[in-house]
């Protein structure tokens, strides 16, 4: 995934973006062939960069959200006196100019401290907070991405196979397109929602299901994790179908083949070896972006985890969380990203970071 | 990329054939500059447009969305002109002057009635519309600026390291957050959402838009063209657009039901578009409330249809587009 | 293991999905798959639950005493003392009781005072505490005594700027000395803000640079919050408080251990292990996003009349979606039934006897505030308008026009007459003298109809219309209304009021231009900032008196700017827009004001004066009386009439004494019900004083 906050709620729209051509890491558009760098140095380079951007976000983020009316502050502005207004904002440390603050906060990070919540939770560690969210989003969404992968992988060789293979109508391959426009088209808002509301009906019938998440009911988990994998496993199969595809047209496929190499052997050790790469490409940002959580079904299943807490905390103006927030997302999705690159490098040895140039 | 073998092999052809005619002088001397040469072709017999439109009427799939689309549009836009057409944001009573409130679907009412009693039929289209010049104009600025930083950080070598360095920063932003941000800050209101949406997603169009110049740009047609000292504008305009045209359109297909679906995300968070401005963003949340209902479920079921509908029919007819306008596919 | 397991059961679902969608293009026969999916599923699922065995509870709770409902907004402390939100105080209101408390007629009772009394000119009010109620931790273990000290220690810390509290407004003005010591305490916790960020050498600098003197102050001994001994608590008024035994149902008076608290620090209700509890609920569990658990206290003074032992909030961000079906589903015992599917619910056979109306929330009036101090775009005409708003035929014409029954319809569709407000207090709020204050001979025209009438407001529309045409004004005149679109109906309701007028009065007389505003800091974007020319605003009682209703029309106020004070300034132009004739009725309303506040001693008086004042300010058409409150529809359990009443305050909240039902109440037995609560609740008022 690119760089989507919620895997779910802007998947959709992310993979239909990333649809035409896998995503190019920075490397590959470098100035100029610097022969010679290491992975190692690679890397340094990269994380620098992302500490630039991390800067540059959070500093955006930092005066932006000065720009909004201190009435927001308040829950009871209406019947407040001057001096209450003044006191309050005080005490957010809102008084202080906004380089000062800025400057505090970011010595805060630096110490490995986020502060405290203002508003959220009056007072509470941020840390705290977000450690006592994260786990369930990632333990919910890991294994929505395991559940996509083990559906999607087998879906996409079935649609790529059927694709060319002699059947006259395609069915796997009509029938998996189908799933995916399907996922792709709805708003997940939407088949989510259906999802609930059928499936708990459905299941209901036979064993008691209740509408809502409880950690400590197995059954409960189901739902959410399944309505969650929906994405990745139409993101999976679209992907390895198109370039299993890709692949299978390929020169060097051609010359197998004239070889008499083994139409399994192909499949296996050539097309499918390539066509997996973009999706181990992605595979870190999906998995790191679980943190994050999913603000859809986390928020119909009641799940205490981090989906929509962004959303939530900047809606109350506690600016301390947004700001630890947005840090925590964007350094997910940097890492997300670099990572992937990386795997890519290691799987794909045709791929040298930082080599030559253009590949595409 | 091979995409453009074809059109440089016939100039090298053409180059080939006429050394022999000329002699020493004539290929030593510098040759004058005509701007009516650049008008010559000599590509017999293929035209890229014409094969590219070939191969995608050959698509029956794409064909059919293409039909789809072109159809859902031409209705969202002749709707309010047909006849018996009701206003999209007008309450209606009935005799007693009590609303219609939540009118199943029905003769007078197609899609049925809200809950104060607008009609759904045409909310869903005023809706649809509000939707698509969101998307179509989200799509022409980042087509615009695109195509614009792309070529410029392409085809000026001095300027690559500045918007690779500025590039590599940015790309690394979540756009999500981006969008939730500025939605947030800024009033809820059309210019606010297309703001918001164009603001990151040109940076996308420019890497693609820099990447084909780069590969075009010093190829030797191109650079037989600077060698005979045509300006730099004229190469862009000639040589390297008509190239990107495929890039550009396929991209700006997609970027639509991009646009579409993050302005239902941000009203689903709500920070969208006000009521008063029916966008298929708030039906379709106002609907999802009315889920529980099984006879309200109307309310949620058509303006996602149409929704629906809109996004697959851009991304197939993207998609097809993208695969049609690439000269590898070209037979000859 | 559960995991592995539900697992299992998401990729049984995942096959089933594939094989139902498979199965559904090629045969169109679904329902064979959905059998397969739930089949499937059960082997699966009689693992887990044998696991989970302990958790499981019956779908119907109401037997065992357990009460549960959804919850959409966590807490955002725990910390009475300093949280103003509705629904962050409910919590306060069940755990921690307060001196006084209501029955279900809105009658004051004792509760941790035994009794009270005032002096003649109601300055200084005695309570004798009650003896033996414990502070107790979340598991029900006695920590303290309850005593006078209690009350003082809350006062202390509420008053003090360093805690940041936001009920303190309830004390500025009525408490002796208790706004000085406020002040106070922020001029000193800016001087050591100022020593911590360096702009000053020391807090006596800090003090000679900004002009305040160290040898003014006063100590909390100053303050009017005494306990005389363990069990007597003593009050000093600011002013005569004739109605101080409402104030005290705020949060601001509740009781606190002082010596927990000084432990504590600013961990204070952090969560529910850093509170103490005297109240009849003490809160066992505490997830945020998950869940709240509050059980019966184990020690409270009072444990008759506690009938629910245990209530549950479960958490759900979309509350309003999914609660209506989990209360068909009998996972809870309390869904709010929107105006959006209420219509629905009637006319099922299935759930039209579980939904009922609600009391009308009387805490709150709405009304349609004209703005004669316009500060918007010149797009909208702000010149014109002006003129059109000085004119008092044309404010009668939107009076008149406004058919609020038919505004009403988009927040209550099934009984909008229910929430209109003719005045500006609304009925059943305050009685004097055995009265309602809307029964008071001034506000009776008004309160016993209805003030739309097609007619007049045409004849008014007429009059008005010559007499602008003849001052030089532009038609239509354009109305500029805003609304935040973060308020639930605002919008429709909008929509309909621009459709209603317009095609009643014409548009070639008005023409309302409906524009969102921003959604966050909305009021001081728009209305403090007199960006509207019409528009709906509310205001929220604070005690049991009238005056509490004319704050929002006083002197500066940031409602419709109708003050003539010409030494305010609004948006930096001095609020000189009011003709001659507007300024004499804002004069005179004043005038009335003013007396009926200097009187105190006679509450009849007092009560007539101010009915008077409010008819004058309606009468004159300044402000358009609209609505009150509304908890809209819901399908509870919950027996509507038992519990606690009042109009303000924390007791309406309280799920002391509320009893729970075997069925829901049927809209009809409630509207019944309701009817004879009514009489039961004028004769109880009566009866009082």
């Amino acid at each position: 995934m690119e760089s989507g906050l919620d895997t779910s709620a802007v998947g959709s729209a992310i993979s239909l973006r990333m649809a035409r051509g896998r995503r190019i890491p920075a490397a590959f558009i470098s100035r100029r062939p610097a022969r010679g760098i290491t992975m190692t140095a690679y890397i340094i380079k990269r994380i620098l960069r992302s500490i630039i951007t991390l800067f540059l976000i959070i500093t955006a983020v930092f005066f932006l959200l000065r720009l909004m009316p201190i009435e927001g502050y308040f829950n009871n502005y209406e019947k407040m006196s001057p001096t209450q207004v003044r006191v309050g904002l005080a005490n957010l440390g809102l008084n202080k100019p906004v380089h000062i603050q800025l400057f505090t906060f970011l010595k805060g990070i630096l110490g490995g401290d986020l502060g405290v919540s203002n508003r959220y939770r009056v007072k509470y560690p941020i840390i705290r907070l977000i450690a006592s969210k994260m786990p369930l989003s990632v333990e919910i969404g890991i294994m929505a991405v395991c559940l996509g992968l083990t559906a999607g992988v087998p879906l996409g060789i079935l649609m790529a196979r059927s694709a060319r293979g002699r059947g006259r109508f395609k069915l796997w391959d009509k029938f998996g397109t189908a799933i995916v426009v399907l996922v792709e088209a709805i708003p997940a808002s939407v088949y989510y929602l259906f999802i609930q509301i059928y499936g708990t009906e459905l299941i209901n019938k036979f064993i008691p299901l209740p509408m809502l998440f409880d950690e400590s009911k197995a059954i409960t988990w189901a739902l959410p994790v399944f309505s969650l994998s929906l994405g990745t496993m139409a993101w999976c199969a679209m992907w390895i179908r198109r370039y299993m595809a890709d692949e299978s047209t390929k020169d060097y496929v051609m010359l197998a083949r004239a070889k008499g190499v083994p139409p399994s052997v192909i499949f296996r050790r050539h097309i499918f070896r390539n066509a997996f790469v973009p999706v181990v490409q992605g595979l870190p940002s999906m998995l790191l972006l679980t943190l994050v959580g999913s603000l859809y079904v986390e928020s119909r299943y009641s799940i205490p985890g981090m989906g929509g807490l962004l959303v939530d905390v900047i809606k109350r103006q506690d600016n301390t969380v947004v700001q630890a927030l947005v840090l925590v997302y964007s350094a997910v999705s940097i890492l997300g990203l670099l990572l992937g690159d990386i795997a890519m490098a290691l799987l794909d040895p045709r791929i040298r970071l930082a080599g030559k140039g253009e590949t595409r | 990329m091979k995409k453009f073998k074809k059109a440089a092999d016939n100039i090298s052809e053409y180059a080939s054939r006429g050394y022999e005619a000329l002699s020493d002088d004539e290929l030593f001397s510098s040759a004058e500059y005509r701007p009516e040469a650049l008008e010559h072709l000599s590509n017999a017999g293929y035209s890229y447009w014409r094969s590219s439109l070939r191969i995608y009427l050959k698509n029956r799939t794409a064909m059919f969305f293409l039909c789809l689309i072109a159809i859902t549009l031409f209705f969202t836009f002749i709707q309010p002109y047909l006849q018996n057409q009701k206003d999209p944001v007008r309450i209606y009573n009935d005799a007693s002057g009590i609303q219609i409130r939540n009118r199943q679907p029905d003769s007078e009412f197609v899609f049925g009635t809200n809950a104060i009693g607008q009609d759904l039929w045409s909310r869903t289209w005023s809706g649809t519309r509000t939707s698509l010049f969101i998307g179509f104009t989200v799509a022409c600025v980042e087509a615009f600026i695109g195509v614009f930083i792309g070529i410029l950080w392409g085809y000026t070598r001095k300027l690559d390291f500045f918007f690779t360095e500025i590039y590599n920063i940015f790309d690394n932003i979540p756009q999500t957050l981006v969008l939730i941000l500025i939605s947030y800050v800024l009033r809820p209101s059309l210019k606010t959402i297309i703001f918001a949406l164009c603001l990151t997603g040109w940076l996308t169009t420019a890497r693609y838009i820099r990447n084909q110049v780069l590969i075009i740009r010093d190829r030797d047609y191109n650079l037989a063209s600077r060698c005979l000292g045509t300006p730099a504008r004229l190469i862009i305009l000639r040589n390297l657009l008509p190239f990107l045209v495929s890039v550009i359109t396929m991209r700006m297909a997609m970027a639509i039901p991009y646009a579409i679906s993050n302005e239902v995300f941000v009203t689903y968070i709500g920070l969208g578009l006000p009521l008063n401005i029916p966008s298929l963003g708030n039906l379709i949340v106002s609907g999802i409330d009315k889920m529980m209902e099984p006879n309200l479920r109307y309310q949620l079921i058509f303006p996602t249809i149409v929704l629906s509908v809109v996004t697959v029919s851009f991304y197939i007819i993207g998609n097809a587009f993208a695969d049609a306008s690439d000269p590898k596919n070209h037979v000859v | 293991m559960k995991k592995v397991l539900s697992l299992v059961l998401c990729g049984v679902m995942l096959f089933g999905f594939a094989a139902g969608c498979g199965s559904s293009n090629n045969n169109g026969v679904p329902q064979d798959s959905a059998q397969a999916q739930g089949d499937t599923g059960t082997p699966a699922d009689t693992g887990a639950s044998s696991e989970a065995a302990p958790q499981e509870t019956p779908a119907d709770a109401a037997g065992d005493g357990v009460f549960r409902m959804l919850y959409s907004s966590e807490y955002t402390s725990l910390n009475y003392l300093v949280v103003v939100n509705t629904y962050e105080l409910k919590a306060a209101a069940n755990t921690i009781d307060g001196l006084t408390e209501y029955d279900e007629y809105g009658v004051a009772l004792p509760a941790l005072a035994e009794s009270w009394s005032s002096n003649a000119d109601n300055t200084v009010w005695t309570f004798k505490i009650r003896q033996g109620v414990k502070w107790v931790d979340k598991n029900g273990k006695e920590t303290a005594d309850v005593t006078a000290q209690d009350w003082a220690d809350a006062a202390k810390y509420v008053n003090d700027a360093h805690n940041d509290s936001a009920l303190q407004y309830m004390y500025s003005g009525i408490v002796k000395n208790a706004e000085e010591y406020y002040e106070q305490t922020a001029n000193i916790l800016d001087a050591e803000n100022a020593v911590t960020d360096g702009t000053s050498e020391s807090v006596e600098a800090y003090y000679a640079e900004n002009d305040i003197d160290p040898s003014t102050f006063i100590t909390f001994e100053d303050v009017g919050v005494k306990a005389l001994d363990e069990s007597t608590l003593e009050y000093t008024m600011a002013v005569p408080i004739p109605y101080f035994i409402s104030v005290l149902s705020y949060a601001s008076y509740l009781p606190v251990y002082g010596p927990f608290l000084e432990e504590q620090g600013d961990y204070f209700g952090i969560d529910n292990e850093s509170l103490l509890y005297c109240g009849a609920y003490l809160m066992s569990d505490y997830e945020p996003n998950v869940k709240h658990i509050f059980k019966a206290n184990p020690l409270y003074w009072d444990k008759g009349k506690v009938y629910i032992q245990e209530y549950q909030h479960i958490y759900n961000a979309d509350e309003s979606t999914l609660a209506p079906a989990m209360f068909q589903r009998g996972e809870i015992d309390e869904a709010f039934i929107g105006a959006d599917i209420l219509d629905n619910w009637f006319t099922n056979p299935e759930t039209k006897d579980l939904v009922r109306g609600n009391m009308p929330v009387i805490a709150y009036s709405y009304f349609y505030a004209f703005n004669f101090e316009p500060r918007f775009d010149a797009q909208y005409e702000p010149d014109n308008w002006i003129k059109a708003v000085n004119n008092e035929n044309f404010r009668q014409a939107l009076m008149y026009g406004l058919d609020r029954v038919k505004a009403l319809t988009v927040q209550d569709p099934y009984n909008p007459g229910s929430l209109m407000n003719n005045t500006i207090t609304p009925a059943t709020f305050a009685v004097g003298a055995g009265k309602d204050f809307t029964q008071y001979d001034a506000l009776k025209p008004f309160s016993n109809g209805n003030n739309f009438d097609e007619a007049k407001a045409a004849e008014f529309r007429d009059k008005a219309k010559t007499e602008l045409t003849a001052a030089g004004a532009s038609f239509p005149v354009k109305i500029l209304m805003p609304f935040n679109p973060s308020t639930t109906n605002w919008d429709k309701e909008c929509q309909v009021v621009e459709q209603q007028l317009e095609s009643l009065l014409g548009m070639d007389f008005i023409d309302i231009i409906v524009e969102a505003g921003p959604s966050t800091g909305f009021l001081g974007e728009v209305r403090r900032t007199g960006k509207y020319a019409f528009m709906k605003c509310n205001w929220g009682a604070d005690y049991a008196d009238p005056q509490t209703w004319a704050e929002p029309f006083g002197n500066g106020n940031s409602y419709n700017f109708m003050y003539t004070d010409e030494s305010k300034v609004l948006a930096e132009q001095p609020v000189t827009n009011k003709s001659e004739e507007t300024q004499a009725v804002v004069t005179e309303y004043y005038a009335k004001a003013d007396a009926a506040k200097a009187q105190t001693a006679d509450i009849a008086a007092r009560y007539a004066a101010f009915a008077e004042a409010e008819a004058f300010l309606i009468q004159h058409a300044i402000i358009v009386p609209f609505s009150v409150d509304t908890d809209g529809y819901t399908a509870t359990l919950r027996d509507p009439f038992s519990g606690m009443f009042a109009p303000y305050g924390l007791s309406p909240f309280r799920y002391k004494g509320v009893k729970l039902l075997e069925k829901p109440m049927s809209n009809e037995a409630f509207e019944a019900a309701y009817a004879e609560w009514r009489a039961a609740w004028t004769q109880a008022q009566s009866a009082q004083q």
